[in-house]
Formats: structure tokens, sequence, C-alpha cells
């Protein structure tokens, strides 16, 4: 993109011009830091942390913030789940740096700072709310991205519940008879779904699923690409949270 | 060859263009819509795939990438083994050459090669460092995310502005400073 960019300017007459070809994650891979835009900080689906400490953010907080202090944070650090993107702002550069890198070195996979800290965002027009805050309880949910099917949904297809769907177990063989195999489900690898995806009913939704959704995502993108109602599963189906019925082997 | 119905070449231009963020598989589109697909033909011929691997299972033995531009995006899969070459690069978003063979109703893939980033004549490369050492010295200078809004919206580099490419494309130099001389540094999503 920034090379197609990149030509479109040349084009335009634009003469000095250069390409960060590396990008955003070598930027972040390096320890700098990055920022999220004020709309994403007020509607985005984040953890929004408030590192300031004595109590300010009683008198006036970005609204949704949750306050934590650097040390608070430490302690509660496990609470967020590390695929939550988290926003972090203070009213001092050092505090949000080293919550930053904190964050960054314990996996987390987007940490993003509001521009300016408190200061900035309420000197850019950013709304605030004031007054108690009475918990500091971190609710995160995990929107589904494109093609994914809920948990839920997938278990009742397991339990037999949805007669429109056809429920495909992209796994080996072999991972199947050491294993088992959910329900009303079928077997068909990965690597045998483009010969075999005439097999497939046509008038029936599909979900696809394996041991993490790796391999779903890419057998989804086979079916879709063959004109398949297609979903599947980003779940580890060992999580207790999968909790399908499973025929195990003899 | 599987035929496409439009409806499906839709949905395969939608996904490529929802799951792409990469900066590779634009390399060869800068403003020659036409030139890229006839190449894109050519190579498809000689039973080259070139594009942004999607992802790979090792479990599977599968690789899959998303194959030509606009109209003709698709994401295709192949099958590999033990003497696959370069498999290493075949890591999910980097853009990647893949040759392969036909065997029975398999594509096997026989080697897969990077695909470096071409740059335009004239433009030059800025590593992280120095683009550091340019944004901390608050050197004057328009820095350019062409990523979707939606990833800018996420996270971008300090004083970044959101210019993704179809903006670039519709509003030109409006969206661009007057100063055609002034320094101008585009990023996205990486080498891919």
């Amino acid at each position: 993109m920034s090379t197609t960019n990149a030509g479109l300017a040349k084009k335009l007459g634009y003469n000095n011009i250069r390409v960060f070809l590396a990008g955003e994650p070598a930027w972040s891979k390096a320890g700098y830091p990055v920022y999220a835009s004020n709309g994403y900080v007020k509607n985005g689906n984040i953890v929004l942390i408030d590192l300031r400490t004595g109590g300010k953010a009683v008198d006036a907080r970005i609204p949704r913030a949750i306050p934590l202090t650097y040390e608070q944070l430490e302690d509660r650090i496990d609470d967020i789940p590390r695929n939550a993107p988290v926003v972090l702002y203070s009213d001092n550069e050092e505090d949000v740096l080293d919550a930053l890198e904190e964050l960054r070195d314990e996996g987390f996979k987007s940490v993003s700072l509001v521009f300016g800290n408190f200061k900035g965002w309420v000197d850019s027009g950013g709304t605030v709310q004031k007054g108690p805050i009475f918990t500091t309880e971190i609710k995160w949910e995990r929107k589904l991205g494109k093609g994914e099917v809920s948990v839920a949904e997938f278990r009742k297809a397991t339990n037999g519940e949805l007669k429109d769907v056809y429920v495909i177990d992209a796994r080996t063989k072999e991972e199947i008879a050491e294993l088992g195999i959910f329900k009303n489900t079928v077997n068909i690898p990965l690597d045998e779904i483009p010969k075999r995806v005439n097999e497939l009913p046509k008038d029936k939704r599909i979900f696809v699923h394996c041991s993490t959704g790796a391999r779903a995502d890419l057998a989804y993108r086979v079916l879709i690409e063959n004109g398949y109602d297609a979903k599947f599963l980003l779940l580890d189906i060992s999580a207790p949270e999968c909790d399908c019925p499973i025929i195990m082997p003899k | 060859m599987i035929k496409q119905t439009p409806i499906k070449m839709l949905l395969a231009i939608l996904l490529v263009s929802l799951l792409s963020y990469g900066c590779a598989q634009d390399t060869t589109s800068s403003g020659q819509q036409s030139k890229p697909a006839a190449a894109q033909a050519q190579k498809q011929k000689e039973n080259v795939f070139t594009g942004p691997i999607v992802g790979k299972s090792n479990k599977a033995k599968t690789i899959s990438i998303s194959v030509g531009k606009g109209d003709d995006a698709k994401t295709v899969m192949l099958r590999f083994d033990d003497k696959t070459t370069g498999l290493e690069h075949a890591e999910k978003g980097e853009a990647a050459i893949i040759s392969w063979e036909q065997r029975g109703d398999d594509k096997f893939a026989l080697s897969v090669k990077p695909k470096l980033a071409k740059l335009p004549e004239g433009v030059s490369e800025i590593k992280v460092d120095e683009l550091y050492q340019l944004i901390s010295a608050k050197t004057p200078m328009t820095l350019v995310d062409a990523r979707p809004e939606s990833r800018f919206a996420q996270a971008h580099l300090p004083g970044s502005m959101s210019i993704p490419v179809d903006e670039l494309q519709e509003k030109k130099a409006t969206v661009l400073p007057e100063d055609k001389n002034k320094l101008l540094i585009f990023y996205c999503g990486g080498y891919t």
C-alpha cells in the first residue's frame, strides 16, 4: 500500500518521497509508541486505562476509562485478555511509556496511547466523564471476525439443533483417531477439501473447525471461493469454553 | 482452473481487500492497472502464483495464497511435501512467489520465494531508526499511513495522517501538502 501511494504521489509531481517499508509492525517492535485516534478511544472495542495517580480520574476522565496506576496495572495485568486492544493515557509521558513497554513485554498484541495524554484529549475536544468510580472490573469481549461462527451457534450445530448446518472437522484422520470427533460432524482434512468440495450439500450452511481455527480459516476460504455459505470456528477446541459433544475413539 | 461467477468473484475481492494489509501486493499497481493483470495471466500460465500468503498448515501440509488483483483476486490452496523448497517464506502475510505443478486433482508447491517490494524510481526506503530520529527532531515532513482507516485508528505513528490508497487515487494532490518538495513519507503494515 505504501509503495502504491508513493507511486501515485510521484505521478502527481512530488519529488521528495520516501517509504518506510518495514511499516508500523517494525516501529512497534523497536519499542516506539503508537497512537489511537480519538474516535477509536471513544467507540473502539478496547480496554482504556487511566494511569494517573492521586484520584484524578474521579475529577475527570475519558469515558469508559478504568483507573489503574502503574503499580495497580502490574497487579491486575492478568485480568486483561492478551488479545484485547489496550489504550493508555496518563498525565506524564514517562508513566505511559513504562506501561506501554510492560504490556508489550507481557505479550499484549495491540497497545496504543492517547496523543498528548489526558490534556491532549481535552485540548482536542474530547468529552470527559466526572464523578465517583464504583468498579474497576475489566470487561472485554472479542467481537467475531469476518467469517467466524460463535461458539454458542457452533455448539448447537454439533448438538444436532441446526438442521440447515453441515459441520466439517478439517483435522487429519490421525488426530481424530486419537482425540475423537464432535457429534453431527464430518471429517474432511484440510488438504482434501479442494477436491472433495463437490461432495458438500449446496443447500446447507457449512461450519468448519479444526484444533485451533487456523486450518478452519483456510478451509473456509476454499468454501467461500466455491460459493458456499461457510463459517469457521476460531477456538482452541480443547478449551473448557468449547463444551461440544464428542464421540470418543473406540 | 475454477470458473468463477461474478458474485463469487465479488466475495473474493471483498475478502482479499478486507484481509490484506501488507504492501507488496500493490507494488506492481502504481497506477497502471492493465499491465499487472496481463503479467499475472502470463505468470499463471507458467504455473507460478504471486501474492500474499493467506496461511500455511503444517499438519495438513497446505499453503493458501491470494492471487490476482482487483476483479481477479482469489485465494488458492496448494499442497506441499518434503521436497518443497523455501517453506520458511510461506508465512502468513508475507508476499511470495510459488511455483507449482498439477498432480492429479491437487496443485503441489515446488518452491516458495519471497517477493520483494519494488520502489518507484527516485523513491528511497527509510529504516525505523532514521524515521524515529526525523520524528524526534520534529523535521518538517508529511507522514502518511497508507493502511485502511480502521487500522490507522487503532494504532498509528506519532504525527501521521491517514490516506488509504483508494483515497489518494480519488482525491489526488488535494489530500497531500501543497509544497511538492516537502519530505513525504509513506508507510503501511510491513513488507508484505
